[in-house]
């Protein structure tokens, strides 16, 4: 069996286990989803009705035999709140929140790896030190707060760019840099260190023995060897982009994938929270996939 | 309902920083741009309608026989007049004639019943259609016991004739809800995405979880809107919000809790607000089923303990006024001169000692995880402390919260309750009349057997006078029976860009339909 087939066999019980740890996990919780339904005033003969009509009432087992059967035909039912199908939903926002997590990603790669590198270069000097300070701020501080504090300087204080909102130019700055604040710091460190073990090797020394220019042995010949473990780290991190987007996309008032399942949580709207989790997970996985698919293609000892 | 909050630290921060008042700058747009939504309408399906966004949304586009002013009196609207037989009883609704939903059909009688059917058939899975409970019938075609509603008689196409099971005097008014809007005959399965009504606008886009544009509708027979458009923006985040309105973006803004202070103190910002003394209720439910809760003592004991007017000038800026009963003075019904319960430790002590308790009590209060009602519920935690009686918090999402208060699980629960419509009844009834116990809204469980009488010939009485009397009788045993901590009633405040112009806060949510608001754009 090649090893595609068998990565992808071996996500099915993956699959199959979220599914059922979700519709558990859910029914376990408090909060009857009919109340939420119904509002602040209701009536007990219209929730019993209700009730019934969403097949709540029936044992747990055919309860989820039934959701099952929809999920293995494609269909994630409806919204208990909207009434709209959750498919529906989720291909509306997800490609928004894949958005600001590709944008945020391209600037914490390019600022990360810049800062960097840029540290890198005179260790332990005054621009290395303002640096590597800044990064313990990108790293300890709420996404949150920098979501406003981003607001009030870019935003209100100098007018640049609008407060909030979606769209593809101006507007995305702010939320993406918001998203990948931490993974800046974050990269940066690592860049950091690892390009100073690559400055100090063999390979570099010989480039500079070589009468290599200084720009070339930094970019060709260190930076090169340091981004191996720079690409595994932002691997590792593909997962925090999707959940850190919950907090980016409630202070922008972005509309996508994170802000819906949170409401879909608030208001018991079982379908969606079941529907929206199965989703990401479905692309957790396909991430890990390619990511094993590229180490493998890198390095023949994995498999 | 459900609000997204800022954590208190933050929002803080930011109102320090955030010193400037608002944008001068009058923008060229034509569009009225509102950020009170925290969150996405439901559905534009009247059906579906429970909570504001989504009925401030549907009052846009749809309407019903009857609609709310911005102070929430009751007006004529598909309805041009009404008249009620003498026993209270049977209503006949004369219809507006030359009426067009916005896909150019004429409005007829056959929309009234069908669109009241259609709420109260099971097949619409609403499970909202309790204001249309009166009408004769109507319960059993809900519970799916019968065919057709009984009371609902087409008399001509101009003439609906409604008979309720019994007198209900304030019934038009429970017609200006949005659940009670008249939509086309038939509706396509998009109806919620794509709705036909025939309001005074037009849906034309809707984005999900960020705006919903409507355009002014050209047909409205009724007085047009004078701006042609009208953005709803989603904006979860409250300091986001204030964020878009110190940048001009936006016309209307909500206030947060925690930053009226700075607003109130600032001079170039307090001019643009606006304060509604909104129908709500904020009030902590007794269960008066459970333990020393039974004894009126405790409960009153409960009462002198809290020091509302700390928690009403320090919690919540001073926007409210204490509440001595549970109907808002903003309603017939209202005593004004009925005095709170005062702030008095000795006596809360020494009401316990009487009621055999004198080494205090133990109970759990329930509060939800919103960051105002959290902190109002801390206060009262060390505030029942120092009378001796212990408050575990019990801090859950409202949804849990809502459930174990409902099955009568809960000794306290801070609460608040919102009108639906503007009469004492919507206090009375649902919150504390043993008809409700439980789902209906009445977690204190109250059963006063005076208390209910008196309600219940209030909902029959048709002389205003008389009712307007029964309301203070009902309102003053509910006082000194005290099923509930009486805590305040609540005040919006709003900042309002000084260029939208004729613009008032609504008593009710829906009241208000931004049909005379203009932006002006001054003269070049």
């Amino acid at each position: 069996m090649t090893f595609l087939a068998r990565r992808l066999l071996l996500a099915i019980p993956t699959l199959a286990g979220v599914l059922v740890a979700v519709f558990l996990l859910l029914y376990v919780a408090p909060g009857d989803p009919v109340q939420q339904m119904v509002g602040e005033r209701a009536d007990s003969v219209t929730i019993a009705r209700l009730r019934a009509e969403l097949k709540l009432d029936e044992p747990l087992p055919v309860q989820f035999a039934s959701y099952a059967g929809g999920v293995l035909t494609g269909d994630l039912g409806r919204s208990y709140i909207t009434g709209r199908p959750i498919m529906q939903d989720i291909r509306e926002r997800f490609p928004k929140t894949a958005q600001l997590a590709l944008a945020a990603m391209t600037i914490a790669i390019l600022l990360g790896i810049g800062i960097g590198v840029l540290a890198a270069l005179k260790p332990a000097g005054a621009f290395d030190k303002l640096l590597m300070g800044a990064t313990y701020l990108g790293i300890s501080f709420p996404v949150f707060w920098v979501g406003l504090l981003l607001i009030l300087l870019f935003a209100l204080t100098l007018k640049w760019l609008p407060p909030s909102g979606y769209g593809g130019g101006l507007v995305l700055i702010l939320p993406a840099l918001t998203l990948g604040s931490r993974s800046i710091a974050y990269l940066a460190r690592v860049t950091r260190s690892s390009m100073l073990d690559a400055m100090s090797s063999d390979h570099v020394r010989t480039a500079r023995a070589k009468g290599v220019s200084n720009a070339s042995v930094v970019l060709r010949h260190g930076l090169r060897t340091a981004l191996i473990p720079v690409v595994t780290v932002l691997g590792l991190d593909v997962g925090s982009y999707l959940t850190g987007s919950i907090l980016t996309e409630t202070v922008f008032g972005w509309p996508g994938l994170g802000r819906y399942v949170v409401n879909a949580i608030a208001r018991r709207d079982l379908p969606a929270i079941q529907g929206t989790v199965l989703f990401l997970s479905v692309v957790f996985v396909l991430v890990n996939l390619l990511t094993d698919i590229a180490y493998k293609r890198s390095d023949p000892r994995v498999g | 309902m459900l609000r997204f909050r800022t954590t208190p630290a933050a929002a803080i921060a930011f109102a320090l920083l955030t010193a400037c008042g608002g944008s001068d700058k009058t923008p060229k747009r034509s569009a009225i741009v509102d950020s009170r939504d925290t969150y996405d309408p439901r559905s534009f399906d009247p059906a579906l309608s429970t909570d504001v966004p989504t009925g401030r949304a549907v009052g846009y586009v749809f309407e019903g026989l009857t609609r709310f002013s911005p102070d929430a009196q009751v007006e004529p609207a598909l309805a041009s007049s009404w008249t009620v037989s003498d026993d209270g009883r049977i209503w006949r609704f004369t219809l507006r004639q030359n009426v067009k939903f916005h896909d150019g059909s004429a409005f007829t009688a056959n929309h009234v019943v069908a669109s009241f059917t259609r709420v109260l058939d099971p097949k619409t899975r609403g499970g909202r259609g309790w204001p249309l409970f009166p009408i004769q019938g109507a319960t059993d075609f809900a519970a799916g016991k019968s065919n057709a509603i009984s009371g609902l008689k087409i008399e001509n196409d101009s003439t609906v004739v409604v008979t309720l099971t019994e007198p209900f005097a304030i019934f038009p008014k429970l017609l200006a809800m949005p659940v009670a809007s008249i939509v086309p005959a038939t509706v396509a399965p998009d109806f919620g995405e794509k709705p036909v009504g025939t309001g005074p606008w037009k849906l034309a886009e809707w984005k999900h979880d960020d705006f919903v544009r409507f355009v002014r509708n050209d047909a409205y027979w009724g007085t047009k809107p004078l701006q042609d458009t009208l953005i709803a923006r989603i904006i979860p985040e409250p300091s986001t919000a204030v964020a878009e309105f110190e940048s001009g973006n936006v016309d209307i803004l909500y206030i947060p809790e925690a930053e009226t202070r700075q607003w109130e103190q600032t001079d170039e910002k307090k001019v643009l607000l606006q304060a509604a003394p909104v129908l709500r209720l904020w009030y902590v439910a007794m269960n008066t089923t459970r333990g020393p809760l039974k004894d009126v003592r405790v409960r009153r004991a409960i009462n002198h303990a809290i020091d509302t007017r700390a928690i009403l000038t320090q919690l919540l800026g001073g926007r409210g006024r204490l509440a001595a009963g549970i109907i808002p003075p903003a309603l017939d019904g209202s005593d004004t001169t009925r005095v709170p319960y005062a702030h008095d430790v000795a006596k809360a002590k020494q009401l316990l000692t009487d009621a055999g308790f004198p080494n205090g009590i133990s109970v759990r209060l329930w509060c939800s995880q919103d960051a105002t009602q959290s902190r109002v519920a801390q206060a009262i935690q060390g505030y029942l402390k120092e009378a001796g009686i212990t408050a575990e918090l019990v801090q859950r999402e409202s949804a849990s919260m809502r459930e174990a208060a409902r099955k009568g699980d809960a000794d306290l629960v801070l609460k608040d309750w919102y009108a639906d419509y503007p009469d004492a009844e919507n206090f009375l009834y649902p919150l504390l009349h043993s008809a409700n116990a439980g789902v209906g809204g009445n977690v204190s469980f109250f059963r006063d057997a005076s208390f209910d009488s008196v309600v219940t010939a209030s909902r029959r009485e048709t002389d205003i006078t008389k009712r307007t009397a029964m309301y203070v009788r009902a309102d003053s045993i509910a006082f000194a029976q005290a099923p509930m901590v009486f805590l305040l009633f609540y005040n919006e405040l709003y900042a309002v860009q000084p260029w939208l112009k004729n613009w008032s806060a609504p008593t009710i949510f829906n009241g208000q339909r931004m049909i005379g608001a203009r932006i002006d754009h001054g003269t070049p």
